[in-house]
């Protein structure tokens, strides 16, 4: 070891003010409603859990959206991070025209306001735009528009040997890193991977897996190695991009422990942390993924549909509202949150503190419902 | 390994570097030449569960692997061909919009309820109790479809129900015989009585879409599985996994017909009582048939006025809970 080298090893490679914005510019952390609890960084792994029609795919689209929008353009802030969402549908129900919508919705909402924190307004900014003629004269970015849908990736997967596939020829042929250089929106990287229903094909795979003949070291395509190579799939992934992946899981098992909304609210006024001491030990829910998966997830949250709730701008009920909790990281609160139309209000009302959304109004040109998820707080 | 030996003089891919890896690893050497000649069998997955990196490692470790190298690319090529493309959401819309029409039910409030009625490319779910008018409604959207739509419709019949007197009451233009025939002539209705048949009867359908490429003007736009619960009910039992595998299986051959051939699928359910819960009913097929339908419609029927209520139960992008109220069209009613 000559003196130079000693001198280079002593020196450092860069500041620690250096270092700060490097990581800051990469690791940018997600903070979307209604998952705002808890600051999602890269190389989490969140699984979202609820029954069917639980809003799981409301809330993926609503993240989608605030990854692909930009963080200014034009000179009006939106206060998206301008990175790729890779979708992968394993259920196959995704419905494009939702996204669109959701997505126009957004742009014409922030060329209103100009300000991109859209879910939380002052009340006196929302007076101020009362009028519904001053709405239809603002049209949302074209260009943009396109450059933000270019960003949504998506592949179907019919079942697990084209999902297997899929995975590999990701991360093998490193022709994530191709394709993305072929869309615009070069330098671009990955922000989100989304998996519609991690467990989409387990039956499947169970059945193969008890069928299959276990020949002398042979792996069978069965439901664990499935799932041991999927992990082993997105972990290459994750190690090449800084990405968070969300999955969304079905229950696939009617819920043996059916927490009724009311049963617990009237149990948590009693003695709140005993509840919170029962719910740790009960599972809400029947786990059917395998261990490999469980461990490779960092974060859970379960959804349940909640009691009805009265709209008090429309005075409609039976409003959908369901209740998201935190399982990992434990958190002692339950969020509330509606998802509602947002077209269909016409007066705006100044209302209890409690809500964390004002609705907005709204020109009726639009045919179609644009669906947002709006938190309450309890 | 003999027989490596034995297909080395066939294939020359086959070196000595290729058996020791094979060897080491427990791949058979049958696998070899079924990928060889692309045939494409369960051995393929052995390579879809190993470490790929590692084998293209081993590759380069070794000084004269080119055979090796060779059915490594072949491997990755045929991986290639297996896996799912890679599309943006442009594209998708654009897709949506040149290919996936919607459909009327042949009802108007059904129409304005779902904003259209039935989109090609989705499969919709109607559930209802026994005599709710399940299958009136198939016909009605098959009659319609026909008509106005100008295209075919695939009619599986698993309960004996379907009528072509009835689907000639719902055709309009019924007074002109000859435009009357034709219309009638683009269903086509097959029985099927068990789940095996109804796989095979997809699948064909499969393979003649693909051949045909399902683009001209008479199309095939509609399909019915009028009671796919009937076909699905009796291998579900227990907590065994062949049942709803089978399932689940049905569900997605549906939804891919759907989507690659741009075709609206219409199935019906029963509904079974909600054990514990007094009296009210739910849907069949249990919790993992709940997520397979793209749109879920519940039918039920007031026996007093016999008044159909049809509510949506789910939707991709209209709210759950809304409901309209529709009138079986009897049968000398006048065409709206």
């Amino acid at each position: 070891m000559g003196d130079d080298e000693a001198r280079s090893w002593i020196r450092g490679d860069e500041t620690a003010k250096q270092m700060l914005s490097r990581v800051l510019k990469d690791r940018a952390f997600l903070l979307i409603p209604p998952l705002h609890r808890v600051p999602l960084r890269a190389g989490n792994v969140v699984e979202i859990t609820g029954a069917s029609t639980s809003a799981k795919t409301q809330i993926l689209i609503q993240a989608a959206i605030s990854c692909i929008l930009p963080k200014t353009w034009n000179g009006i802030h939106y206060g998206g991070l301008g990175k790729l969402v890779l979708f992968l549908d394993l259920d196959c129900r995704f419905d494009v025209l939702r996204l669109s919508q959701m997505l126009k919705h957004r742009l014409l909402q922030a060329n209103w306001l100009g300000n991109g924190a859209w879910w939380q307004l002052e009340e006196s900014n929302v007076k101020s735009c009362k009028s519904a003629e001053e709405k239809t004269k603002t049209v949302f970015d074209e260009e943009l528009y396109a450059s933000c849908m270019k960003r949504f990736l998506y592949v179907r997967c019919y079942d697990s040997l084209e999902l297997l596939s899929s995975l590999k020829y990701f991360t093998v042929l490193q022709t994530l890193h191709y394709r993305i250089q072929q869309q615009e929106a070069c330098g671009s990287q990955v922000g989100v991977l989304m998996i519609d229903s991690i467990g989409a094909f387990h039956w499947t795979d169970r059945l193969s897996s008890s069928l299959a003949l276990e020949t002398h070291n042979r792996k069978s395509l069965s439901l664990t190695n499935v799932v041991e190579t999927i992990v082993q799939e997105l972990k290459k992934l994750l190690l090449v991009h800084s990405l968070v992946v969300l999955a969304t899981k079905g229950t696939i098992y009617k819920e043996k422990y059916p927490a009724n909304e009311n049963n617990r609210k009237v149990s948590s006024n009693d003695h709140f942390s005993g509840n919170v001491a029962s719910k740790a030990q009960q599972p809400p829910f029947r786990e059917f993924m395998p261990s490999s998966w469980q461990a490779f997830v960092t974060h859970k949250i379960i959804i349940r549909k909640s009691a009805d709730y009265q709209s008090l701008q429309t005075g409609q009920q039976n409003l959908l509202a369901y209740s998201l909790e935190w399982l990992q990281p434990q958190l002692s609160r339950i969020d509330r949150f509606i998802v509602d139309d947002v077209r269909k209000f016409t007066t705006i009302k100044p209302f209890y503190s409690k809500l964390l959304l004002i609705y907005i109004v709204i020109p009726a040109s639009s045919s179609h419902a644009v669906w947002y998820c709006h938190c309450l707080v309890t | 390994m003999a027989p490596l030996k034995h297909l080395e003089k066939e294939n020359p891919i086959i070196d000595a570097c290729f058996q020791d890896f094979c060897a080491s690893h427990g791949i058979l050497t049958s696998c070899v030449l079924h990928l060889l000649f692309l045939y494409l069998s369960n051995y393929f997955e052995d390579f879809l569960l190993h470490d790929l990196y590692e084998l293209t490692a081993f590759s380069q470790r070794q000084t004269n692997a080119d055979r090796l190298k060779e059915g490594i690319t072949l491997i990755l090529s045929l991986i290639e061909r297996q896996c799912r493309p890679l599309v943006n959401g442009l594209k998708l819309l654009e897709d949506l919009h040149r290919n996936k029409h919607t459909l009327s039910t042949g009802d108007k409030e059904t129409d304005s309820l779902l904003q259209g009625g039935f989109r090609e490319g989705q499969l919709t779910e109607l559930v209802g109790p026994s005599s709710s008018g399940k299958t009136q409604f198939c016909m009605q959207a098959a009659a319609s479809v026909a008509e106005n739509h100008l295209g075919r419709v695939l009619y599986l019949d698993t309960g004996n129900s379907f009528s072509a007197r009835r689907i000639a009451q719902f055709i309009c233009s019924s007074s002109d015989a000859t435009l009357g025939q034709k219309v009638m002539s683009r269903i086509l209705c097959h029985t099927v009585y068990d789940i095996y048949t109804l796989f095979d009867t997809l699948q064909d359908l499969e393979i003649t879409l693909r051949l045909q490429m399902n683009v001209n003007e008479s199309r095939l736009r509609l399909l019915v599985v009028d009671s796919i619960s009937s076909l699905i009910t009796p291998i579900l039992g227990g907590s065994g996994s062949q049942g709803r595998a089978l399932m689940v299986a049905i569900g997605y051959l549906l939804k891919k017909l759907a989507h690659e051939h741009s075709i609206a699928i219409l199935v019906t359910n029963h509904t079974v009582g909600a054990g514990g819960e007094g009296g009210k009913t739910k849907p069949a097929l249990g919790e993992t048939w709940k997520s397979i339908p793209h749109v879920r419609l519940s039918l039920s029927r007031d026996h007093k006025n016999s008044n159909c209520t049809i509510s949506i139960l789910k939707h991709t992008s209209l709210p759950s809970g809304q409901a309209a109220k529709t009138l079986t069209r009897k049968e000398n009613q006048q065409c709206p």
